[in-house]
């Protein structure tokens, strides 16, 4: 009977730690949902109706601080620029104008969280793969993250050369 | 490192080749993307051939590779290029490392120096 109770207090305090992480998430696994969210909301399929553009443009903003910062710059193309949220919703407007589908995923993301627990930085990798096109796109990146009103938001994007020359 | 692998093709990489020696010259290697954080294995790399170890100067002239200016023979080049590049200096935990497909255009290359931290293993087959 003892040992009846000792193993339901063991799960009733297991089903408690569980409750409380769920419902407490560290602050990595929030960027880390906030990224997935992210590469998600920039990922279109094909044959998406002007509207459905322009919603999903709108959508990809809703990460992104109001004056982020992307730097891309990637062998065989010209450096690009943008600067702030709407230029970013100007860009994915436009990629969904031109391209008939895009499926971004990020896998290998390393999140540091800085000491003051309101900014943090994402190493990750960028896999992009174009309707229509066979070879896919490869690309080291880093995110620079700030917990504004609540919210993990991307507040710098750049490239990174995997190897330097 | 078309054509010896093939683009996004799957392939092995032996994580326990280096444990008893460091990658050698002529190694085709798997190379992170992403900075090594703990013992999480990364799902995406670069395949590439070692031509240049730690403490040696790499240079390109008419497209050969030179090691402290000597040229390298390398028969696993696949097409000539042109590529004329000045030398530079490994660390020493550095190497260098290039594909063997040299035709297409330099800057369309993904090539050079990096950290021994960042090399997974070696290329198996």
């Amino acid at each position: 009977m003892k040992c009846l109770r000792v193993l339901a207090l063991a799960g009733v305090t297991a089903l408690g730690v569980w409750v409380w992480i769920a419902l407490h998430p560290s602050p990595e696994k929030l960027i880390l949902n906030q990224l997935a969210g992210a590469a998600h909301a920039v990922s279109f399929g094909p044959g998406e109706g002007y509207l459905a553009k322009l919603t999903g443009a709108q959508r990809v903003g809703k990460f992104f601080s109001t004056n982020v910062e992307v730097q891309i710059d990637v062998p065989g193309h010209h450096e690009h620029r943008l600067a702030g949220r709407s230029e970013i919703q100007q860009a994915a407007l436009a990629a969904r104008a031109s391209l008939k589908g895009l499926s971004v995923t990020l896998p290998d993301v390393t999140v540091i969280v800085n000491a003051d627990g309101e900014s943090a930085v994402a190493d990750l990798a960028l896999e992009a793969r174009v309707a229509g096109e066979t070879d896919m796109m490869v690309q080291e990146m880093k995110f620079a993250l700030r917990k504004i009103d609540g919210r993990w938001l991307i507040v710098k994007v750049e490239t990174v050369r995997t190897l330097s020359q | 490192m078309a054509p010896t692998y093939a683009d996004g093709s799957f392939n092995f990489v032996n994580r326990l080749a280096y444990l008893r020696h460091e990658p050698r010259r002529g190694d085709v290697v798997g190379v992170r993307l992403t900075p090594p954080h703990g013992l999480s294995a990364p799902h995406i790399m670069f395949l590439k051939r070692v031509i240049g170890l730690p403490g040696e100067a790499i240079s390109f002239v008419d497209g050969r590779a030179r090691i402290n200016g000597q040229p390298l023979l390398e028969p696993y080049e696949k097409g000539r290029c042109d590529w004329n590049r000045d030398p530079v200096t490994l660390g020493p935990d550095e190497y260098y490392v290039v594909g063997d497909n040299r035709t297409m255009p330099r800057p369309d290359q993904t090539f050079g120096q990096v950290k021994r931290s960042r090399i997974v293993g070696k290329a198996l087959l």
